[in-house]
């Protein structure tokens, strides 16, 4: 702890017990009033994955107004476009850093980009809280400003690959890796599991711009029991899917989070998940309605973005009732100590050291027929 | 590999995933083309139309009640979805060039090539504003079932890939015809041969012009839809890399040249397909653009281009 | 100024034209038919024109040398330097295509290769860290024979077909800088990673030169700026040679240069062996600078940039390149502040209008009509019983409040904005056509369209919107001057 931020911290607190002194009755919670700043949403927002952070972004957007009309705050958004690119976003990292009314950051949206700015967040105690980054090193401890409201890929390869070994017996999984910060980390581990547990593993690289699957999908042998698929969009997944029903492939489809999406729904299918399922959770129900109603549809990236700017939010908030405004390592200090009971993912929301969620798990979902997610596991 | 790689029906399989994905490129490569052939410019924007195209298809497609509930018999949707977006596409294509290029006809060749790019940008953002960036489904299996085609022995070849190749195949042939039967077509000709003599001889060069625009841009269109149909996704980025394989496949075949169109499409399907079924998928593009290294320095013209005959 | 081509990089000469031996008295004579503009605005073109053209690089200095004086914010200094590796990728890409007139769509890839080849010695990820003085240069000559090798196939390609197979060469080496993260040799067991795949080469040690270890974007700057000096004065005496005017020659016509005597192959790899040595040079700066490195800057999307900062400049034109760096490179981060964007509409709005309208009277009849079309369209709204927006959640901006009083902006910001959209692309496709009493009637509604859908939707999306700009700008730029800002129209042979 530096000596000026306690200065201001001390200054913030007299101007606050002599607005206190000013007013009579306190209505609303009055301290969020006086607190403003700005919540800086780094994702691809245009570009090639454009999807992703339009959604990141919307759902950042409906959680900052939420708030703002609960409490009567100020809070606005700072787009800070990436494109998914490192570079990009190591260029505009700088300008989030020097601009004094970003308070924390929804974001960066992949774990490439956090290896890319996470040094330089840490070292100025501005928050990052990324709703999908989802690499494992991240949260070794490096990045002391990083945290993520969903499970890593070190719960989820593992968890996947157990599963489908133990109790789903796979004797032969065929992973199709996609050339992705996230997907090539994701069938490593899953890769990596699976052979300890003698199961036999066949794992093709494939490019993220490929359109056609049917050539991957003939590769897939008549004995294999499982494609696991590592994409971040669901309609691929559906695509090889349909592909494996038409070369008559007996072998089913598991899809990671990233395929936990509506156009995904070929029966008997097996998704993995990091919530269950959000539209039938009833703490979600407003929040996906009012989502539906001002922007449309959503898949799997959204939520978590709600959920990462409500903890820098709700901390903001304390940081402010506590006399200590809107200074980013009072909020920093606040995020360590966020402990939402229900988030809108359904379940309780709480750090680790390292910015892991506490207790985080994955939930295992089978498609059935009328498209509708059974929970297994 | 015991899962049967090396085997004849692998091979069939893997020829036939070529041939459908050669039949796309084609169509996008003949839009490159005609306006290579006709102008000397390489239209970048190309593969934008193209989304466009897919999208209209797919609005289409919701507009007439989505493949579950479709109002219209299939048949008659699938015709409408093509008609719309080949139109649609075709008017976007003329308002480029009006746009785009016609200021540009006498600027040093590379200006056309910057205001193609910027095309392109705002098509992409355009489409990325008005449709957001999710990305949408053609969701044919509710269309035509997924188990609907030809099966031979271990080959299988599924309705949808014959549906599409038909229409390629249909769509070529009444390109030929329109350019070597018709009074435009001719006029195209002239133009491409020496644009200057063609003034003289009284065409009117912006008419033409503007019909090449419009036909290779519908053609991008009946891409787009073609490309929904059989691989179902489609986003505002998507016209990126199918503009780039399009073109690909155009300057194989030999630029300019309409049958060279057809067959470099085919054969980079064939090239992708062949290369992810034997080497590495991840590695299939660059070993694909290798493959047109070694051709262009073997026939830098293309296979079936015209040699080139310098100006002085 | 004893060719043609120098004098017309001074864009003065609009003094007496003195014919020597063998000018053309039409090329000759070509500036003053370009200057076709009267008025005010013209009058402070001519004058600025006159400045030598010495002055105007000692003014461009000064200020370089100014703002890192002046400002120590980490975001500008990082924008300055990537302002300097523009005009760094600029200058080579100007010598290839700008001078020896080589259409090489593969340049991305030598800046890719020195940057990921000063990743793999300067971090762990083999286990190597060479010092700067050792890497940087090793890796521009490496850079340089790259560059050898791609320009041979230059010697039987011409023209577009060069570009097709240059563009082959960047795309193959994206892919297989992508894919090289499990490469399994024959003789090893286990797949070794090389260049990291998609996250990329992380943690990379910063330059050390003169016993000064690089610790901030700033000093980076200042390397950046010494190089950009020297390569200056160099590339500007170079251009004065032989070698300067052999590559001219074969840009415009490369037969007669052959039966000239000159030898164009040498010519070609020299240009591209040059071009590449400075993108090569330029990636190392890169990888230091930002102390990581990734696939994705390396792609068609930056060499798209680099050859609009070119040819916007005026292809061949080395003030040009630093012109058009500066414009592509700055605009979008420019652009990335909304309430700038909206700023710079409105005066472009005002400019057009007022370019289409040049008398006083009817460009304020123009502006009558559209403060009339926006209150015609808020009765239709109100008429029509839709809900509004509150004024407090959309005017953000100075304008936008100022706009408040007489803009409806209705609640479904979505439906409204896309139809406007649509509707205002589709207008402007009909006025082109149209007769000029029907423009005069149109052009307000499509002005308050623009007014009505920037309020409604694209305030609201300011990366997009940002996308859009730059799209629009290319296309207009290149429209209205095809030949760059300091580019003359240049007579084509081929």
């Amino acid at each position: 702890m530096t000596k000026k931020p306690r200065l201001v911290a001390s200054i913030a607190s007299a101007a606050l017990a002599l607005a206190a002194l000013g007013t009579t009755v306190a209505i609303a919670p009055a301290y969020a009033a006086s607190c403003s700043g700005a919540i800086s949403v780094m994702a691809p927002i245009t570009g090639p994955v454009a999807f992703i952070g339009t959604e990141q972004l919307n759902f950042a957007q409906l959680a900052v107004a939420d708030y703002n009309a609960k409490t009567g705050a100020t809070y606005t958004i700072h787009q800070d476009d990436t494109q998914l690119d490192a570079s990009q976003a190591s260029t505009v990292a700088p300008s989030i850093v020097a601009n004094k009314s970003i308070i924390g950051v929804v974001g960066p949206a992949g774990s490439q980009e956090v290896l890319a700015i996470g040094g330089l967040f840490s070292a100025n105690s501005l928050a990052l809280v990324s709703p999908s980054a989802t690499r494992t090193s991240l949260t070794a401890g490096t990045y002391t400003s990083f945290f993520r409201p969903i499970p890593n890929d070190g719960l989820q390869g593992p968890g996947d690959a157990t599963y489908m070994a133990k109790t789903l017996k796979a004797k032969e999984v065929f992973i199709i890796e996609e050339k992705t910060a996230y997907g090539s980390g994701l069938s490593k581990e899953v890769a990596a599991t699976l052979k300890k547990l003698k199961v036999k593993v066949t794992k093709i690289p494939v490019n993220e711009k490929n359109a056609d699957y049917a050539s991957v999908v003939a590769r897939v042998s008549k004995s294999t029991n499982f494609v696991f698929v590592t994409f971040q969009d669901a309609a691929k997944s559906e695509q090889v899917a349909q592909e494996l029903k038409k070369e008559r492939k007996k072998a089913v489809v598991f899809g990671s989070d990233g395929s936990d999406q509506p156009t995904f729904k070929t029966a008997g299918s097996y998704i993995s998940a990091f919530a269950p399922d959000v539209t039938s959770l009833s703490v979600a129900a407003s929040v996906i309605a009012a989502y539906k109603a001002k922007y449309g549809k959503y898949t799997t990236f959204g939520p978590p973005s709600y959920v990462a700017a409500q903890v820098i939010l709700e901390a903001a908030g304390r940081a402010c009732a506590a006399g200590k405004g809107t200074d980013r390592t009072a909020v920093l200090d606040e995020i360590r100590k966020t402990d939402i009971a229900k988030t809108i993912l359904g379940s309780r929301l709480k750090f680790t050291a390292n910015g892991d969620v506490l207790g985080g798990r994955f939930y295992i979902f089978r498609i059935a027929a009328d498209g509708s997610h059974q929970l297994v596991g | 590999m015991d899962n049967g790689v090396q085997s004849v029906d692998y091979f069939g399989q893997q020829m036939v995933n070529g041939i459908t994905l050669g039949g796309v490129y084609a169509l996008i490569a003949l839009g490159y083309t005609l306006v290579y052939g006709v102008l000397q410019i390489l239209n970048f924007a190309h593969g934008d139309v193209y989304m466009i195209g897919a999208f209209i298809g797919f609005f289409v497609m919701v507009g007439l009640g989505g493949p579950s509930h479709a109002v219209v018999p299939v048949a008659v949707m699938i015709f409408i979805m093509f008609a719309v977006s080949m139109l649609g596409s075709g008017l976007l294509g003329i308002v480029i060039e009006k746009f785009a290029y016609r200021p540009l006809r006498n600027s040093p060749r590379i200006a056309p090539l910057i205001s193609a790019l910027g095309v392109s940008l705002l098509l992409q953002n355009g489409a990325l504003l008005l449709f957001s960036g999710s990305i949408r489904s053609y969701d044919t299996s509710s269309f035509v079932p997924i188990t609907a085609g030809i099966h031979l022995g271990g080959v299988t070849i599924d309705g949808m890939r014959i549906l599409v190749l038909v229409l390629a195949l249909i769509l070529m042939f009444g390109l030929s015809r329109w350019v070597n039967g018709t009074q435009v077509g001719r006029a195209m000709r002239a133009i491409a041969f020496d644009r200057d003599a063609a003034i003289m001889m009284g065409i009117n060069v912006d008419r033409v012009i503007m019909w090449t625009f419009f036909v290779g841009s519908a053609l991008a269109g009946a891409a787009g839809v073609m490309v929904g149909l059989v691989f179902l996704r489609v986003y505002s980025y998507m016209g990126f890399l199918a503009g780039l394989k399009g073109f690909t496949a155009a300057v194989v075949g030999g630029i300019g040249s309409i049958p060279g169109a057809m067959l470099g499409g085919v054969l980079l399907g064939i090239a992708e397909s062949m290369t992810s079924a034997y080497l590495s998928p991840n590695f299939s593009d660059a070993i694909t653009f290798l493959l047109l290294i070694a051709v262009m320095l073997i026939k830098p013209r293309g296979l079936l281009g015209r040699r080139a005959i310098v100006k002085v | 100024m004893d060719t043609p081509q120098t004098s017309a990089e001074d864009s003065a000469g609009r003094a007496e034209v003195v014919l020597g031996i063998g000018t053309d008295e039409w090329v000759a004579r070509h500036n003053e038919r370009l200057i076709v503009d009267s008025g005010p605005l013209a009058r402070l073109k001519d004058t600025a024109s006159k400045i030598p053209n010495l002055v105007r690089w000692l003014l461009v200095l000064l200020i370089a040398v100014a703002v890192p004086l002046g400002t120590s914010n980490p975001y500008i200094m990082r924008v300055g330097v990537n302002l300097g590796l523009f005009i760094l990728l600029s200058y080579g890409l100007n010598i290839v295509v700008g001078y020896a007139g080589l259409l090489d769509l593969g340049y991305a890839a030598f800046y890719g290769f020195g940057a990921y080849a000063y990743a793999l010695v300067s971090s762990d990820q083999l286990g190597h860290h060479w010092k700067t003085y050792i890497s940087v240069p090793i890796i521009v000559v490496a850079t340089a024979l790259l560059g050898f090798l791609v320009s041979l196939p230059s010697r039987r390609l011409m023209g577009d077909y060069l570009a097709i197979v240059t563009l082959f060469f960047g795309q193959v080496f994206v892919q297989v800088v992508l894919s090289s993260d499990s490469i399994t040799f024959p003789w090893a067991t286990d797949s070794i990673d090389i260049t990291g795949g998609s996250n990329g080469i992380p943690a990379l040690d910063p330059f050390v030169l003169f016993g000064h270890k690089f610790l901030n974007a700033k000093d980076y700057y200042w390397l950046l700026l010494a190089i950009i000096v020297i390569l200056t004065l160099t590339i500007t005496r170079i251009n004065r040679t032989r070698i300067g005017r052999a590559w001219r020659t074969i840009r415009e016509d490369s037969l007669a240069a052959q039966a000239m005597g000159i030898s164009i192959n040498r010519l070609k790899f020299m240009a591209f062996i040059v071009g590449a040595a400075l993108a090569g040079l330029a990636g190392t700066i890169l990888s230091a600078v930002q102390g990581a490195v990734f696939v994705n800057g390396f792609d068609l999307p930056l060499l798209t940039l680099v050859y609009a900062a070119i040819i916007l400049g005026g292809s061949g034109s080395l003030p040009g390149a630093v012109m058009g760096a500066i414009v592509m490179s700055l605009l979008p981060e420019f652009l990335r502040v909304p309430s700038y964007s909206e700023i710079l509409f409105f005066v472009v709005l005002i400019l057009v209008i007022g370019a289409m309208r040049r008398s006083i009277k009817s460009f304020a009849i123009t502006l009558l009509g559209i403060f009339v079309t926006g209150i015609i369209v808020r009765g239709i709204f109100l008429s029509l019983s839709v809900k509004s927006l509150p004024r407090d959640e959309w005017a953000t901006g100075v304008i936008g409040r100022f706009l408040s009083h007489w803009l409806f902006v209705p609640n479904n910001r979505l439906l409204w904005g896309n139809a406007s959209f649509v509707l205002l692309i589709a207008l402007i496709a009909y006025l082109t056509q149209a007769s000029p009493t029907i423009k005069r009637i149109l052009l307000p509604v499509a002005a308050f369209l623009g007014i009505f859908l920037w309020e409604v939707r694209l305030i609201q999306q300011p990366s997009t919107t940002r996308q859009l700009i730059i799209g629009t700008m290319l296309i207009v730029l290149m429209v209205t001057k095809p030949q760059g800002f300091l580019g003359k129209a240049r007579v084509e042979v081929l």
